[in-house]
């Protein structure tokens, strides 16, 4: 059994604060019942090089935010493979991304039940979408920030941002204080904003 | 759709069933931090059948999560189909408890 574990995501760009998990990659060939789910996102070796010739935006992420922590082998397995096939399916990632986001407010405006994991999707589908987007740029960001830190930043009341983000944090996590209904009004106050600037680059990736 | 908003659209059906439901806290999602939290927050039992339904269905929608395991697309098939079984478990839980 030949096994490399990695660290990556907001460890490895020194992104942490009190509500930051650590990301753990464990990549294996064959099972391995031991490993902790909860702990590990598990990858067959094989699959991360599917990935690796998809030119798939995890790929992405873990070839050029990752750092090895051990290896069965002394082989730096995702360093072996090189830089990704080039990101193609940002299009199509953009749509994805933006179709959750307007999902996640169709229902969140029918019914404030399932508020909070609502915004917690409208979080995903802006932080995904801003990644995509700034991969298929050429100049990508991880960052749960990315909305703000690529080029052709979001613009938003950072208050309401921190909404979503913090809904984000519950739904996935289970930690951090309730949302009230007043917040949960903060963060809809934002949706105009984020809608336009999705617009906008929906049209720059389709054309 | 793609397989990943239909994972997303499995666990809002699962959270609409529950949520609807009067609790002192809302289900906020199917992580395990979530359900701990739930479970915790509403002074559940953790052996009732309601929340091990849900950790069950949260079990195969980590399994659909591109995150966690590997994927094989007739195993897919059949998870998605499980976790529509359980959806459906969970609401007659729900049901015969109200």
């Amino acid at each position: 059994m030949t096994t490399h574990f990695y660290a990556f995501g907001s460890i490895c760009r020194g992104e942490v604060d009190r509500s930051s998990d650590v990301d753990l990659l464990a990549c294996i060939t064959g099972p391995n019942p031991d490993l902790d789910t909860d702990k590990f996102s598990v990858y067959q070796h094989e699959r991360l090089r599917s990935l690796w010739t998809e030119g798939n935006p995890f790929a992405w992420h873990l070839h050029l935010e990752s750092r090895l922590l051990f290896s069965s082998d002394g082989v730096d397995f995702i360093a072996s493979l090189g830089a990704p096939a080039a990101y193609k399916a940002g299009a199509e990632d953009c749509d994805k991304f933006a179709r959750l986001f307007r999902e996640s407010l169709d229902q969140l405006s029918q019914t404030r039940v399932n508020a909070t994991f609502n915004l917690s999707c409208m979080f995903l589908g802006t932080r995904n979408f801003a990644t995509c987007y700034s991969l298929w740029r050429g100049r990508p960001v991880f960052s749960r920030k990315s909305p703000m830190l690529i080029d052709d930043p979001l613009r938003v009341d950072e208050e309401a941002f921190g909404v979503l983000t913090r809904a984000r944090v519950l739904s996935t996590r289970g930690i951090g204080d309730a949302l009230s209904d007043e917040e949960v009004m903060l963060a809809l106050r934002a949706v105009p904003v984020i809608q336009a600037w999705m617009s906008q680059l929906l049209a720059e990736v389709h054309r | 759709m793609t397989e990943f908003n239909n994972r997303i659209a499995a666990q809002r059906e699962i959270l609409l069933a529950v949520n609807s439901a009067h609790w002192r806290e809302e289900l906020y999602g199917m992580s395990s931090g979530a359900l701990d939290r739930w479970v915790r927050a509403n002074s559940l039992d953790r052996s009732s059948r309601l929340v091990n339904l849900l950790l069950e269905a949260a079990g195969k929608l980590f399994f659909l999560a591109n995150k966690s395991q590997e994927q094989v697309t007739a195993e897919y098939r059949l998870r998605s189909s499980e976790v529509s079984g359980l959806t459906e478990e969970i609401r007659l839980e729900l049901r015969r408890k109200t």
